[in-house]
């Protein structure tokens, strides 16, 4: 009797062991993206991972962009810490400062083949503390203009790509065949990046011109609103709305992808959406101002959650995703930030929609951009924001004095 | 005065005796009877309650997981530092102060329209009933086409009679009357119903007793009908008020606080800071700040109402 007890409690026990040692691992990956052709691509990656891990499954969880932050936020403080995660730009800083993300540098450059050095060093700016790195960029999109081929070609006006290409294509120019587009089709010349230049794409609405301009929202804890490089920026926007009304006005809505309002400002994911549209169509750089050319980019990279239980293993996988292999697979969707990749033919070939001189301005201003502001209390700024700049958006509005504002009211948080 | 003493065997538990008795297997069985509700109650009422009690006196970073307790400073913060506090609060005022009223005034001439039996009452007491049970975003999305600057519905309707509409959802003050108006229209079906089903319940008799004492027909509603009305008015008006704090949908959707924080309410006002800003116990605190503001004015309206009455 004795003796089978012990027997069977061995035969558990070896069980125990075996069970361990072949239990499959899983992975869990959280993502904005719902997108079916996203997931089959990232699904191949996953699955490409197992060559060299054969028990390591990948799930990929979608939440939706509008919430992901916030979902993210309250599965870690739920302990519910997914093991890897795409975080986008203005969440970075936040996440940094309280410690959740892994340093996954070690494992990352000691990963066999990854050419570290190859990935771009302004795209790293925001992932990288000294020696650590916190996330490796996997979309670095810069934005574009979008235009409506056929209502230039109705004015009887050059496009964007051919004004760039002349290197033309400058903030006068744009106020100015925003004007005679307004004009001759009686819709909007130029829309905000999906018409939410007034609420939740306040940033997306006044960095380019600002930029462009040479000024910028706030560096180095100093805010820029009011600066003159901003003010003649906003002032030129505030113009185009009021003067002009050739920009979408607030409380307004001229879809351009209905072809309700002739351009727009958007990154190459939205060419999915061309297709639909059903008239001809191109991208064209951010045009120049006196600051020159300054392309502005909206970024997002793989993580490692500190929490998460399984952080090595999760890190070998983000050096699997972003070698060189994959990223330019991903590139089609995703613009890279791996310089070996961005200079290919391939990459400028990737995107069916987009032809190649176009995605060629596209790798340029990858190369020479600069993310959007982000900041560790990007929500707040945000919100202390907000009222001031809907105090610019009226037609009788003081530019200046809104502007002015606006710096005092987000001042304190820088 | 002699003692008076029991004999041991009346008072000592009979060995055999069942351990459960009557007494204690009703009371069992009562907890049984009511310990769904309970634990429910429990666990998603009276523990969150609790718990924001404790959170509202720390400092809770969510990422980090590190709450400290801070007293009463979130407290502090909000009702002697914080700027926006007292706007907000302001604001949730207005919006109440305007929502109440033209709610009860509204629900009240629609119920007394539509609580006799004619020909479509059904359809009629339908149509304003089913805003209540529409989607708050979806009703929310559509107010904002409809509110739209020039190529709104609203304005256009407007400029057929010649008015130059404003800028609904753009302008503060405007802003905070469309907010109102079309949540007035979405909830005002519901207190109808409370309306009718009390008009209902008024005895006929009353009402022809007063004619042929001859009572003119605003004689009869303000003598007979409005005091008789009384319980459900005050039912409508504490409810109506408790849920015009508590808005947020509506808000969210339609303005997000805005323009210029002209119609950032107290609800609303609190998501930012516990789910945007992530800042748990100073939402808390606000939240706590509500719980009272609600509390008190629920009260304030009983004691009216029952020296009214009385």
């Amino acid at each position: 009797m004795k003796a089978a007890r012990k027997s069977m409690a061995v035969s558990a026990l070896a069980l125990c062991l075996m069970s361990t040692s072949v239990m499959a691992e899983e992975l869990r990956f959280t993502i904005w993206s719902g997108n079916e052709a996203h997931l089959k691509m990232l699904n191949g990656i996953a699955e490409s991972f197992k060559a060299t891990h054969p028990d390591v499954t990948v799930k990929f969880e979608t939440i939706p962009p509008a919430d992901y932050t916030q979902k993210l936020t309250f599965q870690i403080a739920g302990g519910n810490t997914p093991d890897l995660g795409w975080m986008m730009e203005d969440a970075a800083p936040t996440f940094v400062n309280a410690g959740v993300l892994t340093d996954i540098g070690p494992v990352v450059k000691a990963a066999e083949g990854y050419d570290f050095g190859d990935l771009s060093q302004t795209a790293m700016g925001l992932w990288q503390d000294g020696e650590k790195v916190y996330g490796i960029p996997f979309s670095t999109s810069p934005f574009m203009i979008y235009y409506n081929k056929a209502m230039f070609d109705k004015t009887g006006l050059e496009d964007p790509l051919a004004l760039a290409a002349k290197g033309e294509w400058t903030m006068d120019k744009f106020q100015e065949v925003a004007k005679k587009l307004t004009e001759a089709n009686g819709t909007w010349g130029f829309e905000f990046k999906d018409g939410q230049g007034y609420d939740s794409r306040i940033m997306h609405a006044l960095m380019p011109p600002i930029r462009a301009y040479g000024g910028d929202v706030w560096a180095n804890k100093e805010c820029g609103f009011d600066k003159p490089e901003a003010i003649a920026a906003v002032k030129q926007l505030h113009d185009m709305v009021f003067k002009d009304k050739s920009i979408v006005p607030p409380g307004e809505s001229g879809d351009y992808y209905s072809g309700k309002a002739a351009m727009t400002i958007n990154q190459i994911s939205r060419a999915s959406k061309m297709p639909e549209a059903g008239f001809a169509w191109g991208i064209a750089p951010l045009p120049s101002g006196p600051g020159g050319e300054s392309p502005v980019i909206g970024q997002a990279a793989i993580v490692v959650f500190e929490q998460g239980k399984q952080k090595e293993l999760a890190a070998e996988f983000v050096a699997h995703m972003t070698n060189k292999e994959n990223t330019a697979a991903m590139a089609q969707f995703f613009p890279p930030a791996r310089k070996s990749v961005l200079d290919s033919d391939a990459f400028v070939n990737s995107n069916k929609l987009v032809p190649a001189d176009q995605m060629k301005n596209l790798a340029a201003a990858i190369a020479s951009g600069k993310v959007l502001p982000s900041h560790e209390k990007s929500p707040q700024i945000l919100q202390a924001m907000a009222p001031k700049i809907d105090a610019l958006w009226k037609p009788d509005a003081n530019v200046e004095e809104a502007l002015k504002a606006v710096c005092t009211a987000i001042q304190p948080l820088l | 005065m002699a003692e008076t003493t029991l004999h041991p065997e009346t008072t000592a538990r009979r060995k055999d005796a069942p351990w459960l008795t009557l007494k204690y297997r009703e009371m069992l069985e009562a907890w049984l009877f009511i310990s769904p509700t309970l634990v429910g109650f429990i666990i998603f009422f009276l523990g969150p309650l609790l718990a924001i009690v404790y959170y509202s006196m720390t400092e809770w970073n969510l990422l980090t997981g590190q709450a400290t307790y801070v007293g009463l400073k979130n407290f502090h913060n909000a009702l002697f530092i914080n700027p926006d506090f007292w706007h907000v609060v302001r604001n949730s005022a207005i919006f109440a102060l305007g929502l109440v009223p033209l709610n009860m005034a509204l629900a009240l001439t629609l119920a007394l329209a539509l609580s006799r039996p004619f020909f479509g009452v059904v359809f009629f007491r339908t149509v304003f009933f089913a805003p209540v049970v529409t989607s708050a975003i979806a009703w929310a999305i559509v107010w904002k086409f409809l509110l739209q600057g020039e190529a709104g519905v609203v304005n256009q309707m407007l400029a057929w009679v010649g008015i130059d509409g404003p800028n609904w959802l753009r302008e503060p003050n405007w802003a905070m009357a469309a907010v109102i108006v079309t949540r007035v229209i979405k909830m005002v079906g519901l207190n109808m119903i409370l309306y009718i089903a009390a008009l209902q319940a008024i005895p006929r008799d009353y009402e022809e007793a007063a004619r042929l004492e001859g009572a003119s027909r605003w004689q009869v509603f303000s003598m007979v009908i409005w005091p008789l009305l009384a319980p459900t008015t005050l039912v409508i008006m504490v409810i109506t008020t408790i849920g015009s704090f508590k808005v947020f949908d509506h808000i969210y959707q339609l303005t997000g606080g805005g323009p210029e924080n002209g119609t950032l309410v107290l609800a609303y006002y609190i998501y930012l800071q516990g789910f945007e800003f992530f800042d748990v116990g100073y939402a808390s605190a606000l939240a706590m700040i509500m719980f009272v503001i609600v509390m008190m004015l629920t009260i304030v309206q009983v004691f009216l109402r029952r020296r009214g009455l009385g």
